[in-house]
């Protein structure tokens, strides 16, 4: 379980300091399929770096079970990150000059699985292993970097706009993927999109406005990448 | 009727080169500075000593005379050819360097229909660093000039000289160079320029994919972290170039001065020493700052995922160790042969003259500067990553 407590966050220094979060006081729960929806500028890029470890707070705590993530040394926090956590990013980063394998082996040495490629199999790319990323569609991108993120057996997978550089079609292939494997896998996911309709996939609904949380609330039913709008 | 310039190209203007591009070329400057400081002193001293040739008439004098017209000929063209090369070497890897990473805004700029030419013709400016660099060591080698020749003159062997000032040399030191790299910097920046808008506006355009020939390679289950050590020095092969040349500039230049002292007198070893380590150290920081630049989205990244200070230091940085010790090996055997060459066919009719033998002492201590010189600045660049912010990293 993820909670956050009271988290404030500024950027800046002297007259152009701003505040991009405003005590944000939340819980995700384990397996749960959360969903941070605001518009650009509203601050759930900046809160799902701060509960991912990437940014400090300014002030608050985040705890993971009961282990104040705030206290930990960077050390402490690179473990937490190998052992814990895995990332999907809007643009991919996927190492350049490694092919479709051995950018997936780079999630996968953390957690020493050797198991990795039945991964890139469940995203539909075991025919593109010896690819570039240079060579594959944004689609294909993607879905690399959700296998790579996948292959160090994370308990907790952030994504920021996975969505956000791909056409509808891929868009909810990608997503469908990432729901399958958190079917078969088991892990919490904690989104961040401005699109209100992948919302609709969620267990529960995170809506900021202004770096506050303007509303938290449940779906009923869990709708599947091809049942949403775009 | 007054033509105003249209403001989109005033903006694309100034998206081009500023201030600070050029700051970053202090390196440039560095070494054009002691190019034409060494290149100044010497052929200033030998069209002099050339004017008094016939004022010569004991015999010891004539062999004295031969011996400083030569070793002037010897000192201006090998640390100032050296010293040129450099200067072709850092000024085509930073236009490079530049183009890479601006190629978005000069993909836009050539996208909204800018010629070629109109934006490589903005890179002449990279030749002020070259224009700085030879006023500044022009203008130190004209007052420390009247010192040199009290020193010439005190040996007495020769009648007294005093300095003269030679237009032409002004010119060839100065204006000359600023020219001609002004010049390479337009024409290099051109070339690179012939590129595809598209090819310029993706950023993965600037590395190049070196797939390994045939599926053996592809397949060897080797540890993540050496593969990607393998992979990064593969990709950027003008790093790996940059890299060992900086090692064989510290080798050779270190050595060569070293040597230099039991060949020639204090001052010329002392100036040769002084240049050497300059040059040496400015082009072995230089190389691995690009090193460590070019790697950081790797080295971001890795963060993100995990992977400890010491993982990403040691798969990214370290290994160029290995090109970097080539180098000064290569360096090592290329200041053997000159100075050799120097001693055995030039100084071959002088008396006299020492024998020229591998010296194993600049050798070690040499190697022993290398390692610690690249150690350091190799340790305080990993340091710089660690304090470095995932996000600022992946922002930039």
């Amino acid at each position: 379980m993820i909670e956050a407590k009271e988290i404030n966050k500024f950027y800046g220094k002297g007259e152009s300091r701003f505040q991009v979060l405003k005590n944000i006081t939340l819980t995700i729960r384990d397996g749960d399929f959360t969903v941070i929806l605001g518009a650009s500028g509203s601050g759930k890029s900046t809160l799902l770096n701060t509960l991912s470890s990437l940014e400090h707070p300014d002030s608050g705590n985040i705890f993971y079970d009961k282990t104040d993530i705030t206290k930990l040394s960077e050390s402490d926090l690179t473990k937490l990150r190998r052992d814990d956590i895995g990332f999907i990013f809007q643009q991919y980063y996927l190492l350049p000059n490694m092919n479709v394998d051995k950018n997936v082996k780079m999630g996968a040495a953390l957690a020493k699985n050797k198991d990795y490629r039945t991964i890139i199999d469940a995203v539909g790319l075991s025919g593109k292993l010896r690819k570039y990323p240079g060579e594959l569609s944004g689609g294909e991108q993607q879905r690399v970097s959700v296998a790579r993120a996948l292959a160090k057996n994370p308990k907790v997978l952030f994504l920021d706009e996975p969505t956000g550089a791909l056409d509808e079609e891929t868009g909810r292939q990608v997503l469908d993927y990432i729901c399958t494997l958190q079917k078969k896998y088991g892990f919490t996911i904690v989104m961040v999109t401005h699109n209100v309709n992948i919302a609709e996939m969620a267990d529960t609904v995170i809506k900021m406005n202004s770096g506050k949380i303007s509303e938290i609330y449940s779906n009923e039913i869990r709708k599947t990448a091809y049942e949403i709008g775009w | 009727m007054k033509f105003e310039k249209p403001l989109m190209r005033l903006d694309g203007e100034k998206m081009l080169i500023g201030i600070k591009d050029i700051a970053k070329l202090f390196a440039i400057s560095i070494v054009t500075c002691c190019a034409a400081f060494v290149c100044a002193l010497f052929l200033n001293y030998n069209i002099d000593i050339v004017g008094i040739k016939d004022k010569i008439t004991n015999p010891q004098g004539i062999i004295m005379y031969n011996a400083q017209v030569a070793s002037g000929k010897v000192v201006a063209g090998v640390s100032g050819g050296c010293l040129v090369v450099t200067t072709v070497v850092l000024l085509i890897f930073y236009v490079k360097n530049y183009i890479d990473s601006h190629g978005k805004e000069l993909g836009i700029l050539k996208a909204l229909g800018y010629s070629e030419i109109n934006i490589a013709r903005r890179f002449w400016v990279f030749g002020i660093s070259v224009l700085i660099g030879t006023v500044i060591g022009y203008a130190a080698a004209a007052v420390y000039m009247p010192t040199f020749y009290d020193i010439q003159n005190d040996m007495e062997l020769l009648p007294e000289m005093q300095p003269e000032f030679h237009s032409f040399l002004t010119f060839s030191l100065i204006a000359f160079p600023t020219v001609f790299f002004m010049l390479l910097s337009v024409l290099y920046a051109f070339f690179k320029m012939k590129h595809p808008v598209l090819g310029l506006l993706r950023e993965s355009q600037n590395i190049k994919i070196r797939k390994s020939k045939g599926k053996k390679n592809d397949e060897k289950d080797m540890p993540f972290l050496t593969d990607l050590k393998k992979n990064t020095i593969r990709s950027r092969k003008i790093l790996v170039f940059f890299v060992g040349f900086s090692a064989f500039c510290f080798s050779s230049m270190t050595q060569m001065s070293m040597s230099m002292k039991e060949l020639s007198s204090e001052s010329f070893s002392f100036m040769m020493i002084s240049i050497g380590l300059i040059l040496a150290f400015m082009t072995l920081l230089m190389s691995l700052s690009s090193v460590v630049k070019s790697n950081t989205k790797t080295i971001a990244m890795m963060k993100v995922f995990g992977y400890s200070q010491k993982e990403c230091s040691s798969s990214v940085l370290y290994g160029y160790r290995p090109v970097s010790y080539v180098g000064f090996a290569v360096g090592t055997v290329y200041q053997y042969m000159l100075l050799k060459i120097v001693v055995d066919v030039i100084f071959a009719d002088f008396e006299n003259m020492p024998e020229f033998h591998f010296n194993f002492k600049a050798l070690g201590i040499s190697l022993i500067a290398f390692l610690a010189a690249y150690e350091i600045i190799i340790y305080c660049y990993s340091r710089k990553i660690s304090r470095q912010s995932v996000k600022s990293i992946m922002l930039e």
